[in-house]
C-alpha cells in the first residue's frame, strides 16, 4: 500500500498544517487536510492531529470545513443545521438530513429519544422525494431501536404500498421487509396488498423479487395454496420440466451453483428428459473435482429411485473408469439404492466384484461391506472378499469398517457358513483378543455371545428385512412447512444457523469500536495484556469497582469441588458467544492469569465440551464455574455458583470471567 | 449542506445496519483499497477471506459469504478484483450481493475499466463515489446520472484543470434531478444537439457437445439507451419482432401496461444513461449459433505426449464478420507443456494455471485459424481422463443475433427532431464446446 507512510507521513502532515505559508495558501492548506483525511481513511491513527484539524476549521474555504468535519467531533454545532435540513427545499438536503438525525442520535448514546425529532421523521415519511421516505425508514429504525423499531401501521403500511413503483431498488427491497411487519386486518386488505405486489416477484433486481417472495410467504401464512403459487419449483416441479437444459452446468460455474444444479435437474426429470438429463451427470461424473463428480454420482443414485434401470446402468458403465472416489460414491449410491428399489439388488451385486481392490475410504469400505453382508447370497465371491478384509484388519484404520466388516460376516455366515465359519472365528478372535478400539471390541463380544445362543436366536436378532421402500431413513429431505421456514427466507440465517447470528450480533456491544486508532486483532490484545498483567502477586481485576481481588492459590481437590458443585445452586448463568473449536490450552492460561484454576476439562473437539473452574476473592468467596459448548456453532454456557451470596462479587467475576474467556474466543482457530 | 451526511463517519459506534466497510483484493491477495462507513474493522479480517479462497483453489470457487466470528463477509469476483463487504447484522444476501456489483459496474462506467490500475489512478474520485453510494451503510445515489451530477468523471481536461486551481470534482451544486415529478428525469434539460442512441446487446450462452450439437444455447440480450433530448420528451419505441423477447424486465420510466396491450415500449427517458430493459430469448426460439469449432484433442494411454488440433469457422452470422475471438482452455493438471502453432493469432500456455489462450482475432471464411500440436504430459502419470472444455469469446457487430429488430421510434412532447440511431451488437457470453 503506497498510502501507509505511518509516523513520519504523520509528522509531515503536521509540520504542513502548522506552516504559516501552508496555512496562507487556501489551495496547499487543503491539500494538506485533504492528505490527513486520507491516512485516516487507511486506517491510520491521525488523533494527534485534533488541534490542528480544528484550526484547519475555521477557514472559509467550504470543501476544506467539509474535509474537516469528517475528523472531529462536532455534534453541539450540528443539531440546529440538521433541523433546517429537514426542512430544506432541496430532497437531497433532506435525505441526508434525515440519516444525519439517526447518526447523532448514535453519537449521543443513551440520551432519551427525542419525541418531537421523531414525530418530524414520521411526517416526512409522507415527503415527495422517494428516497427521503426511505430514509427516514431507516432512521427511525436505529433510533427506535429499543422500541422494536418503525411502527408500521394501516396507514403507513398502504402509503408505503403505494410508493413502491417511485423507489430505487434498493428502496424497493428495504420497504418490502419493513412491511414484513404489517399484518392486514381483513382477507379483501391482504389480496389487494398482494394484487398490488404482485410485479416486484417479476423485477429485474434480484433483491427485490427475493424481498417480495418473502413479503408474499409471511403475508399469505394462512393461505397454503398462495404460498404454493409463488413456490412453483417447490410445489410443481413439473413446470420446469421443459426448462431442464437452464440447469445444466456450464464450465465455467463456481461449484456451489454446480451442486445446486444438479439438485434442481433431480427434482425436474421426467419420461421425456430423463435421457437427456442422465447423459448430462454422466458428464459430470468425471469432473476433476472430486466434490463435484461424486455429487453427480449422488444425483444419479436418486434419480434411480424413479428410473432405476437406466440409472444403474450408468452407475455400473462409471465402475469401470477404476477411480477411487468413483467407485467410492457409486458404491454407496448402490448401497442406498437397494434399501429403496430392492428389484434392482440383481444388477448391484453383479457390479460388485472388483470394487474392493479400488476403494479406500471408510465411507467407501463401509458400504462395500454392507452390501456384501446383506446380500452376499448373490454375490458368488462374496465370503472371499470379506476374507480379504479379515487379513487385512489388523492394518485397517477406520473402526466403522470393521465394525461394519463384523455385521457383514456374521450376517454372511448365517446364508453360507461353510464359507465364513473359519475367517469369522478368526475375525472373532482378533476382535475380542488384539483388538484396542473398545467399542469394536464390545460389538465382537457381543457377536461372540449372541452366537453361543443358536443359530435360530442369530437369524432373529439379524435377519431384519433388506429393504424397505415405505422407510425413507435414508432420505435427510425432510419437507418442512413453508412457515417454517418463511422468516428465515432471504436471510443469512439458513447458511450459518440462526442461533449463530443472533450470537454474533449480541457481541457487538462488548466489542471495542476504534475509529481512528489502528486496529490490531483484538484478540491478541486482549491475551497479551493479561499475561502481562499476570505476574503481579495479587491481580486487581475492575479497577473501576475494586471490589473483587481474586488469591492465586485455592486448595481444593476435585472430590471436595465435587461436594460443593453439588450442594450449591446455580447463582449465574450467560451465554457467550462462541465461534469455532475449542483450544482448552489457551483457555486455562488465560483463566490461570487471572488466578481461575482449572479443575477438570474435556480434551479438544470433543461434543459436548464441558470444564469445571475454581476461583477464590480475599473475603473466602468461593466461585465455582461450569463452562458448556454443546456444539459447534452454538454458544458456550457459563453457569456460576457462590459459595456466599453476593450479588456484587458475582458480577465483578462474571466480567473477569468473560474478559478472559472473550480475550481467548476470538482468536482464529 | 452536502457535507451534513459525511460526518457520521467521524463517529465511534456500532454498526447499525447493511454495509460496515468494504475491501478491494487483487488477485495475488493485496488489499489494495479499503472504505470503512462506520469504525474502522481491521485488515486482519480478510484473512477468514483468504483462508476460505486457499481452500477454493479456483477463484470462482471462494463461497459468496462467509463466516467470522464477529463479522460475514460477503464477497463477489469481479474483473480480477475481489470485492469484499463486511457485515455485523442479519442483511438480505442479495441485496448486498447486488449492490457490490453497482459499485463495480459504476467505477466501470466512471473509468472505462473496472481494473486495479485505474481504481488506484483516480483513487479520490473512488472514494468520493463511496461516500455517495452509501450513506451510513445504506444505498444512496446510485444511478449513473444522477452520480455524474454530483461527481464528475475525470478526463484528461479536467485533472489538468484540478491539479491546477486545487478544485476537486465534488460538484459545486445540488443534484437536481430529484426535484422534478418523474423521479427518474431532472428537469429543465437543455442539449444543443439533441440525441437517442439505442445499442442493443446480445450475449449468446450455449454448451455445445463433442460432436458439435447444441446441448443448451439461451440469449441473454440488453437494450442500453443514451438520451439526450431537452425537456420532457415521451418516446416510444417499438419493434419488428416483440414476441420474441422472453422474460423482459424494465426500467421503472416504461409503461407496462402499453407493453402488455401493444408490444410498445413507451416512456419518458432519464436524462444520460440507462438500461431500458433486459430480456431472455430461447426455448421456444431457436438459437443459432455464429461459430463452428472442429476439434480433436487425444491422449495416448502410456504415453507422454499428446495431440492438440482446433479450428474455428463461422456459421450462419448472416454476412456479419465474426471479430474479436479468444480461445481459452483450462488444461488437465498432468500437461507440461505444449507446442503448437496457430495459422493465425498468437497463444500463450500458463504451464502453473494449465490455462492455454488463443487470441485469434478477425475470422475470414476464405483461410479458417487454426492452432495445432503436440501436448506434453507428465510422464508416469495416468491419461487424463475427461478432455477440456473451450471457451470461446467472439463479437459480431451489426447482428443481433436473435434477429430482433427495432422498428422505428417516436417522440412526443417536444417539437425539434432529435437524432436517432440503433446499433446491434452479438457477443459470446458463457459459451462453451465440449470436446
Amino acid at each position: 500500500m503506497p498510502y501507509l507512510g505511518g509516523e513520519e507521513a504523520l509528522r509531515d502532515v503536521r509540520r504542513a498544517l502548522n506552516n504559516p505559508h501552508v496555512q496562507a495558501d487556501p489551495l496547499r492548506y487543503r491539500a494538506a487536510v485533504l492528505r490527513v483525511i486520507r491516512l485516516m481513511t487507511q486506517g491510520a491513527d491521525v488523533s494527534g492531529l485534533f488541534a490542528e484539524m480544528v484550526k484547519a476549521g475555521a477557514a472559509a474555504d467550504v470543501v476544506q470545513k467539509k474535509l474537516v468535519q469528517l475528523m472531529p467531533g462536532i455534534q453541539e454545532y450540528v443539531q440546529q443545521p440538521l433541523l433546517s435540513g429537514l426542512r430544506d427545499r432541496a430532497s437531497y438536503v433532506r435525505r441526508i438530513a434525515v440519516l444525519g438525525c439517526a447518526k447523532v442520535h448514535r453519537l449521543q448514546g443513551d440520551t432519551e429519544v427525542d419525541g418531537a425529532l421523531v414525530n418530524e421523521l414520521y411526517s416526512l415519511l409522507r415527503d415527495q422525494d422517494p428516497i427521503v421516505v426511505v430514509n427516514c425508514l431507516r432512521a427511525l429504525e436505529e433510533i427506535l431501536k429499543k422500541e422494536g423499531g418503525v411502527v408500521i401501521n394501516k396507514p403507513i403500511a398502504h402509503h408505503l404500498l403505494n410508493r413502491m413503483a417511485d423507489l430505487d431498488q434498493w428502496g424497493q427491497s428495504e420497504v418490502l421487509a419493513f412491511l414484513l411487519r404489517y399484518r392486514p386486518r381483513s382477507e379483501e386488505e391482504l389480496f389487494n396488498i398482494l394484487n398490488l405486489l404482485d410485479g416486484y416477484l417479476k423485477s429485474s433486481s434480484p433483491s427485490v423479487v427475493m424481498a417480495a417472495t418473502k413479503l408474499f410467504l409471511v403475508l399469505a401464512r394462512e393461505y397454503p395454496h398462495v404460498q404454493a403459487d409463488v413456490l412453483i419449483l417447490r410445489s410443481l416441479p413439473g413446470h420446469f420440466s421443459s426448462h431442464y437444459k437452464k440447469f445444466f452446468c456450464s464450465y465455467s460455474e463456481p461449484h456451489y451453483i454446480k451442486c445446486q444444479k444438479m439438485e434442481v435437474l433431480c427434482e425436474l426429470v421426467n419420461d421425456e428428459n430423463v435421457h437427456q438429463v442422465l447423459e448430462e451427470l454422466k458428464g459430470y461424473c468425471t469432473d476433476i473435482s472430486v466434490e463435484l463428480a461424486q455429487g453427480a454420482i449422488s444425483a444419479i443414485g436418486s434419480i434411480a429411485r424413479t428410473y432405476t434401470e437406466q440409472c444403474v446402468g450408468i452407475l455400473t458403465e462409471l465402475l469401470g473408469l477404476q477411480q477411487e472416489h468413483i467407485t467410492s460414491a457409486v458404491v454407496q449410491s448402490f448401497r442406498d439404492l437397494v434399501w429403496l428399489c430392492p428389484q434392482c439388488t440383481d444388477a448391484v451385486c453383479q457390479a460388485l466384484p472388483g470394487c474392493e481392490d479400488i476403494i479406500q475410504d471408510s465411507e467407501g469400505k463401509q458400504a462395500l461391506i454392507w452390501l456384501l453382508g446383506a446380500h452376499g447370497e448373490k454375490v458368488p465371491n462374496a465370503p472371499y472378499v470379506l476374507e480379504d478384509f479379515v487379513e487385512s484388519v489388523k492394518s485397517e484404520v477406520f473402526p466403522a469398517v470393521k465394525m461394519e466388516l463384523l455385521t457383514a460376516l456374521v450376517r454372511l455366515f448365517l446364508t453360507r457358513p461353510a464359507e465364513c465359519q473359519d475367517m469369522l472365528g478368526r475375525l472373532l478372535y482378533h476382535c475380542i483378543e488384539e483388538e484396542k478400539d473398545m467399542s469394536v471390541r464390545d460389538r465382537g463380544l457381543f457377536y461372540y455371545r449372541l452366537l453361543q445362543s443358536g443359530v435360530e436366536e442369530v437369524k432373529r436378532v439379524l435377519c431384519s428385512p433388506k429393504s424397505d421402500p415405505s422407510l425413507g431413513l435414508l432420505e435427510d429431505r425432510t419437507e418442512q412447512p413453508v412457515n417454517a421456514w418463511a422468516a428465515e427466507f432471504n436471510t443469512l440465517a439458513p447458511i450459518y444457523g440462526k442461533a449463530r447470528w443472533a450470537l454474533v450480533t449480541a457481541q457487538q456491544p462488548v466489542e471495542p469500536c476504534y475509529a481512528f486508532s489502528p486496529c490490531t486483532d483484538s484478540g491478541n490484545r486482549g491475551t497479551e495484556s493479561l499475561v502481562s498483567e499476570g505476574s503481579k502477586e495479587v491481580l486487581k481485576v475492575h479497577p473501576d469497582t475494586g471490589s473483587l481481588t481474586l488469591i492465586p492459590d485455592v486448595a481444593l481437590t476435585a472430590e471436595q469441588f465435587e461436594k460443593t458443585w453439588l450442594s450449591l445452586d446455580v447463582s449465574c448463568q450467560q451465554c457467550l458467544p462462541w465461534g469455532g473449536t475449542v483450544h482448552p490450552d489457551t483457555i486455562q492460561t488465560a483463566l490461570h492469569v487471572v488466578h481461575i484454576h482449572t479443575i477438570a476439562m474435556s480434551k479438544a473437539g470433543v461434543q459436548p465440551w464441558k470444564a469445571y473452574f475454581i476461583a477464590q476473592d480475599d473475603s473466602g468467596c468461593l466461585f465455582l464455574t461450569e463452562l458448556l459448548l454443546e456444539a459447534e456453532g452454538s454458544g458456550m454456557q457459563v453457569a456460576v455458583k457462590q459459595s456466599e451470596a453476593k450479588p456484587e462479587a458475582l458480577q465483578a467475576f462474571m466480567s473477569v470471567f468473560r474478559t478472559a474467556v472473550g480475550a481467548v474466543a476470538g482468536l482464529k482457530s | 449542506m452536502l457535507w451534513l451526511h459525511l460526518y457520521g463517519n467521524a463517529l465511534k459506534g456500532v454498526a447499525e445496519k447493511m454495509i460496515h466497510s468494504l475491501f478491494l483484493i487483487n488477485c495475488s491477495g493485496d488489499i489494495f483499497l479499503e472504505k470503512h462507513w462506520k469504525s474502522v474493522v481491521s485488515q486482519s479480517v480478510c484473512d477468514y477471506f483468504f483462508e476460505a479462497q486457499e481452500k477454493a483453489i479456483d477463484v470462482e470457487n471462494v463461497p459468496p459469504v462467509i463466516p467470522t466470528p464477529h463479522h460475514y463477509l460477503i464477497s463477489i469476483y469481479r474483473d480480477k478484483i475481489f470485492f469484499v463487504s463486511v457485515i455485523q447484522t442479519e442483511v438480505p444476501p442479495l441485496f448486498v450481493i447486488e449492490f457490490l456489483h453497482r459499485v463495480a459496474d459504476t467505477f466501470q462506467d466512471y473509468f472505462g475499466e473496472c481494473s486495479e490500475t485505474a481504481i488506484k489512478d483516480n483513487v479520490v474520485i473512488v472514494y468520493e463515489l463511496l461516500e455517495e453510494m452509501l450513506d451510513n451503510g445504506f444505498p444512496l445515489a446510485t444511478e449513473s446520472n444522477i452520480l455524474k451530477e454530483l461527481i464528475k468523471p475525470p478526463t484528461i481536461l479536467r485533472s489538468v484543470v484540478n491539479s491546477i486551481t486545487g478544485s476537486s470534482n465534488v460538484g459545486d451544486t445540488l443534484p437536481t434531478g430529484q426535484l422534478s415529478n418523474i423521479p427518474w428525469r431532472r428537469a429543465g434539460v437543455k442539449y444543443t444537439n439533441n440525441e437517442a442512441y439505442f445499442d442493443v446487446i446480445e450475449e449468446i450462452d450455449a454448451i455445445i457437445d463433442k460432436s458439435g450439437s447444441t446441448v443448451f444455447a439461451e440469449i441473454q440480450g440488453v437494450i442500453d439507451s443514451c438520451i439526450k433530448l431537452s425537456g420532457m420528451p415521451d418516446l416510444s419505441l417499438s419493434f419488428m419482432n416483440p414476441r420474441l423477447l422472453d422474460d423482459v424486465s424494465f426500467h421503472p420510466c416504461i409503461r407496462f401496461k402499453r407493453w402488455e396491450s401493444e408490444r410498445v415500449l413507451s416512456f419518458i427517458p432519464p436524462d444520460g444513461n440507462f438500461r431500458l430493459i433486459s430480456y431472455r430469448v430461447s426455448s421456444q426460439n431457436l438459437v443459432a449459433i455464429p461459430v463452428y469449432v472442429k476439434h480433436l484433442i487425444s491422449f495416448k494411454e502410456n504415453s507422454s505426449s499428446g495431440r492438440f488440433d482446433v479450428t474455428i469457422g463461422p456459421k450462419q452470422n448472416m454476412g456479419k464478420t465474426v471479430e474479436g475471438v479468444v480461445m481459452t482452455v483450462h488444461m488437465p493438471k498432468a500437461v507440461l507443456n505444449m507446442n503448437l502453432t496457430a495459422t493465425q493469432g498468437g497463444y500463450t500456455f500458463d504451464p502453473v494455471t494449465k490455462v492455454l489462450t488463443w487470441d485469434v482475432g478477425k475470422i475470414t471464411p476464405q483461410k479458417l485459424p487454426n492452432l495445432k500440436g503436440i501436448v506434453n504430459l507428465q510422464s508416469g502419470a495416468p491419461k487424463p481422463e475427461e478432455n477440456p472444455s473451450l471457451n470461446i469469446q467472439f463479437k459480431i457487430q451489426q447482428l443481433a443475433i436473435s434477429g430482433l429488430k427495432v422498428n422505428r421510434l417516436d417522440m412526443y412532447g417536444e417539437k425539434y427532431k432529435p437524432f436517432k440511431g440503433v446499433k446491434y451488437i452479438t457477443k459470446a457470453g458463457k459459451f462453451q464446446v465440449r470436446t
